[in-house]
């Protein structure tokens, strides 16, 4: 192990794009097989922010750390097209991916297939992308390193400032300072800097609290799931809190449902989109999730008894079976909103729904209606 | 004696084209909108795989018998090689070409697994220029008025080009949705 590996497995930094894998391993493997760097700030996730926040202000460390990582390989930096964090990394100078804005596009993989030329979906990975692969015809895909943007600028500063400066920040499972990205149905996107351990509640402290009308908090966007507003009243920010629900601290989003929103329709409107933001390459992807969204749609309508049992057996048939991950997110999203919503949907069995009433008496009150809303750019 | 030679090379000849022509089609339905499925999909496949071997079978009598008589020559040499033989060199040719072809589909097929799949996808779809080739080649070296035998090859035309317009049109839905998806923005 070189020095930065060695540094960053003392001080425990994982990945901050959602799979919070150990940034020293992955630093190794890609060592090892000379690996070039993506450093991707596309914030894919619905409601993701802060990839453009550290874009924003912490550029220069951004930098840094990418050179630190990547030595004298190439490096690349990964936004959406059109976005405001594609343009600043333009206006600096730097080399940037643009990739379309899809939901898939931003996968690890898919940025490597993109990056070669070919298009932004994800390929079916045999090994590590930073050990190299082969896209979907058989050409050769060169060893890349693809680290997110916030975890890059982590990279930098435990460089500068040392092991214990990090471990000083969060749990000693989960050490190290996190950016999270809050939303509710007045504040779109707003980036707080927090750590593991703190309770929830003093995350969304920022941005007016957590109202007791809210049907959940969304925790983890699309790939995430729905914590109950009354639990999330008590759990801290972290993996030991949050799993009970089905839900990581990801990728960093967190979402307050609209207490005017119907969550039920919220999360047929998701997956609704999910089923359009197929890459059209797998199963579960191209047939699963337009069969599941139908399906919630019929059990949220009620009349569709059914419906519920074949979500069940549909959620257990998507995950593991595609080259990425989304079909299995979306599974894990739909199941855990099963659980949140499950009395609420007994009020739409009995006939009515409270945040259909809460609309009407706070009708001129402005709302967001579509799930583009969620996309902050 | 070289008379027998002769009838069976024409005889193993026709039956060439019948199975090429079963094996042709039981291919196309593979595949497509009324594509069989569960176990009518096994026997379709194994069909289509297990004539393509029997064919070989007559196929071999009627080289070796059309290389073995007298009455025109055709040297060994031009089983192999397209376009060498002393009679007919056109369409004895074409049989050549169609049967080098079968046999590249056959090798690569057995060594499926060994190959990447678009190669193996590559030389099967060489197919499609194998049979029209060995139909030609069937037409013109028909010497004989038999209608029965020019008949059951044009049959085996008909039959084979209506299968594969068939197959040319019918788009599965999958094949739609694929498409649909992959033609949105994606780089």
């Amino acid at each position: 192990m070189d020095p930065l590996t060695s540094l960053l497995a003392d001080a425990g930094l994982t990945g901050r794009g959602g799979a919070a894998f150990s940034t020293a391993t992955k630093l190794e493997a890609a060592r090892n097989h000379r690996a070039d760097l993506v450093v991707n700030a596309c914030d894919g996730e619905l409601g993701a922010a802060k990839d453009a926040w550290v874009v924003e202000h912490h550029l220069p460390e951004l930098v840094e750390g990418a050179r630190l990582v990547a030595g004298r390989r190439w490096v690349r930096f990964a936004a959406h097209l059109g976005s405001r964090t594609a343009e600043r990394l333009h206006r600096a100078g730097l080399d940037v991916l643009e990739a379309p804005p899809r939901y898939v596009s931003s996968e690890e993989s898919a940025l490597v297939n993109l990056a070669h030329g070919g298009l932004a979906r994800p390929v079916t990975k045999r090994q590590p992308v930073a050990r190299g692969g082969r896209d979907a015809s058989g050409r050769r895909l060169r060893p890349m390193l693809v680290l997110n943007a916030e975890t890059t600028w982590r990279v930098a500063q435990v460089a500068a400032n040392g092991v214990g400066w990090f471990r000083g920040f969060g749990t000693p499972e989960e050490p190290g300072p996190r950016l999270v990205a809050v939303s509710t149905p007045s504040v779109r996107g707003h980036v707080v800097q927090t750590e593991a351990g703190v309770p929830l509640v003093s995350i969304l402290d920022a941005v007016g609290g957590l109202s007791p009308d809210a049907p959940a908090v969304l925790v983890g966007g699309l790939g995430g799931a729905f914590v109950p507003t009354a639990a999330a009243a008590r759990l801290s920010w972290s993996a030991a809190d949050l799993a009970p629900h089905g839900a990581t601290l990801g990728p960093g989003v967190v979402e307050v449902l609209d207490a005017r929103d119907c969550p039920l329709e919220f999360v047929d409107r998701c997956l609704t989109w999910a089923a359009g933001e197929s890459a059209g390459q797998c199963g579960p992807c191209m047939f699963g999730l337009p069969a599941l969204a139908a399906d919630w749609s019929a059990f949220a309508g009620g009349r569709d008894r059914a419906a519920y049992a074949r979500i069940r057996s549909r959620v257990a048939l998507l995950p593991g079976r595609g080259a990425c991950r989304f079909p299995d997110g979306v599974a894990g999203f739909a199941w855990s909103a099963l659980w949140a919503f499950a009395e609420h949907l007994e009020q739409h069995h009995a006939g009515r729904c409270d945040a259909a009433e809460r609309r009407h008496e706070r009708r001129h009150e402005p709302r967001r209606t579509d799930v583009s809303g969620l996309i902050v750019h | 004696m070289n008379e027998l030679l002769w009838y069976t090379s024409r005889a193993t000849g026709v039956a060439g084209i019948v199975l090429l022509t079963v094996v042709l089609v039981l291919g196309l339905v593979t595949s497509g909108r009324r594509a069989p499925h569960g176990e009518s999909a096994t026997v379709v496949i194994a069909l289509h795989r297990w004539l393509s071997l029997g064919m070989l079978v007559f196929l071999g009598a009627h080289i070796a018998t059309a290389v073995a008589e007298t009455y025109v020559s055709i040297d060994a040499v031009s089983a192999l090689l397209p376009f060498t033989s002393g009679y007919e060199t056109v369409w004895v040719g074409l049989g050549t070409l169609a049967f080098d072809i079968l046999l590249a589909v056959g090798v690569t097929s057995a060594l499926r697994h060994r190959l990447a799949e678009r190669t193996w996808r590559r030389v099967h779809l060489l197919s499609y220029a194998m049979w029209p080739m060995a139909l030609v080649h069937g037409l013109a070296l028909g010497t004989a008025n038999e209608p029965l035998l020019r008949g059951t090859t044009i049959l085996c035309g008909l039959v084979g080009a209506g299968a594969m317009a068939w197959r040319w049109s019918a788009i599965h839905a999958d094949r739609e949705r694929r498409d649909a998806v992959a033609a949105q923005r994606w780089t």
